[in-house]
């Protein structure tokens, strides 16, 4: 693995079933996706880190009217607390609200081979 | 001091419009020119923005072919993109051209397409808009643009107990307020029963809460602050925030406090020496009914958790203590994405000249635009003031 994360080491995490993030030297934030730089402090001094697949719901909407190329409707999407990052992802299973802990249950794609996490209640 | 100032005005109705880019442009521009009394020889540039016709109509390059259809081919032309904030950052950097001497006199306007017309359906225009949202970490979610701003207020309500109810206030008065403006994409008023009986988009939105795909344009002329005095009924610029957040929506520390928003209108009061408690009234970014809550706090025109009950009390009505959206705002004026930002502009100016006709808020010497592009990464804020 390359000292900085790139899009394709975490895709291969997700669909692996770990989710990586970047933890900064500088500042200490951790971030859920890949960036060349910390986004809040701009420090390349960024650790690649595995984060937790357990979680909270740190908010989420229900989406009724998909956009071309997703036939399913009424689908939950989420914004998930893990640990110091959060990372949005997919509901595979069940319903939840803000506060319900859940945690990593695999991946969605989408036509062009992008994958996202997806989670269910725990 | 002001930076600049509009000495022009024009837009087109917000609706369904069967017209090529440059015809629906023309009918925006050319009123802004005469508004101002000016001919395309006298202007110096023209900055220009629309968002998303490369994919929504095959029609990129847009500068030149507009410039060309109203008159003024070989002026500098430059296009701006920055989703839905693309007019107001072109409106920007004209107010920094005159500032800075570059230019004098600068055509600022915006046209955009959305509605089926453009031989897209709502599934496909919903993934257009989406093209806005992070490709690798937001997109592959499904996530829609609804569902963008749904996240953001879903954690609103769950931090300061925002309802639905006080959501559909804010349809009810944005209809309301359209109903009075012959340019709006509605022009009929909802109830807060209509707005709560409509089927959901993504919850917590509701369809009244919102804006429609629109087809329109809107154009301003903008000169330096030395020749303003020379222009019948100029308005003050007196200043322009523009800020970004981090994307994706994962990564922003507080998301639903819209911090490039809070950062854009800082330095828009800190330019224009003035304050929130100033502003006699707002137009704000409400392409969902929790954008305007979310919206009036950011800039400081209520207090954080404050945006929903101000709404249900009637604070942000026409006659309420901090009016938003006399024009009817994106919900029902509607939402033709590069035409939005300019149009705010054209609605500071009108009701700043005292010419808004039935909408007018009387009195009005200060106010404040608010256009957001994107997952809220981007934000542009103007202050303007009347010429007394």
């Amino acid at each position: 693995m390359s000292d900085r994360l790139t899009h394709g080491e975490w895709s291969d995490a997700v669909e692996s079933g770990d989710l990586l993030g970047q933890t900064c030297s500088d500042c200490g934030k951790t971030q859920g996706t890949p960036k060349a730089a910390c986004p809040h402090c701009g420090s390349r001094a960024l650790e690649t880190v595995e984060l937790p697949t357990d979680g909270v719901v740190y908010t989420e909407t229900t989406i009724n009217v998909p956009p071309v190329g997703i036939e399913e409707r009424g689908y939950q999407v989420a914004v998930v607390d893990l640990g110091e990052a959060r990372v949005m992802g997919r509901l595979s299973d069940g319903e939840v609200e803000i506060g319900d802990p859940v945690e990593l249950s695999g991946f969605t794609e989408d036509d062009d081979g992008y994958v996202a996490p997806a989670f269910e209640p725990r | 001091m002001a930076r600049a100032a509009v000495v022009g005005a024009g837009m087109t109705k917000f609706g369904v419009h069967d017209k090529p880019l440059q015809e629906l442009f023309g009918e925006a521009a050319l009123p802004a020119l005469d508004d101002a009394g000016v001919e395309p020889s006298e202007i110096d540039a023209f900055y220009f923005g629309n968002a998303m016709s490369g994919q929504a109509e095959n029609d990129t390059h847009l500068g030149p072919k507009l410039a060309s259809h109203v008159g003024m081919a070989g002026v500098p032309v430059q296009r701006f993109e920055d989703a839905c904030a693309t007019s107001s950052n072109a409106f920007k950097n004209a107010v920094e051209a005159v500032d800075a001497g570059v230019h004098d006199v600068v055509l600022v306007g915006g046209v955009e397409r959305c509605t089926p017309e453009t031989g897209k359906d709502t599934a496909a225009m919903t993934r257009i808009f989406a093209s806005a949202s992070h490709r690798q970490y937001e997109q592959p979610t499904g996530l829609t643009f609804p569902g963008v701003f749904a996240l953001f207020t879903k954690r609103h309500m769950h931090e300061y107990g925002t309802t639905e109810e006080q959501l559909a206030e804010v349809a009810v008065k944005n209809h309301g307020n359209g109903a009075l403006n012959p340019n709006a994409h509605f022009g009929k008023e909802t109830t807060v029963e209509e707005a709560l009986d409509g089927p959901i988009v993504a919850d917590p939105f509701r369809l009244m809460d919102c804006c429609p795909f629109s087809d329109g344009a809107s154009a301003v002329v903008v000169v330096s602050e030395e020749l303003a005095d020379s222009y019948d009924a100029p308005v003050d610029v007196s200043g322009v925030g523009h800020a970004t957040d981090v994307v994706p929506i994962g990564d922003k520390e507080t998301p639903h406090v819209t911090q490039a928003a809070r950062d854009a209108a800082a330095q828009a009061y800190e330019q224009a020496d003035t304050s929130a408690a100033e502003m006699d009234f707002a137009e704000v970014h409400d392409c969902f009914t929790g954008a305007e809550i979310l919206a009036s706090e950011a800039l400081g025109l209520v207090e954080d958790g404050e945006g929903g009950p101000a709404a249900e009390a009637g604070r942000t009505a026409r006659d309420g203590d901090v009016p938003i959206n006399p024009s009817g705002g994106l919900k029902a004026k509607g939402h033709p994405i590069g035409a939005t930002g300019t149009a705010q502009l054209v609605e500071l100016t009108e009701q700043l000249r005292g010419t808004a006709g039935e909408r007018q808020i009387d009195g009005a010497d200060s106010a404040v635009a608010h256009n957001l592009g994107g997952d809220a990464a981007t934000t542009v804020v103007t202050v303007m003031e009347a010429r007394r």
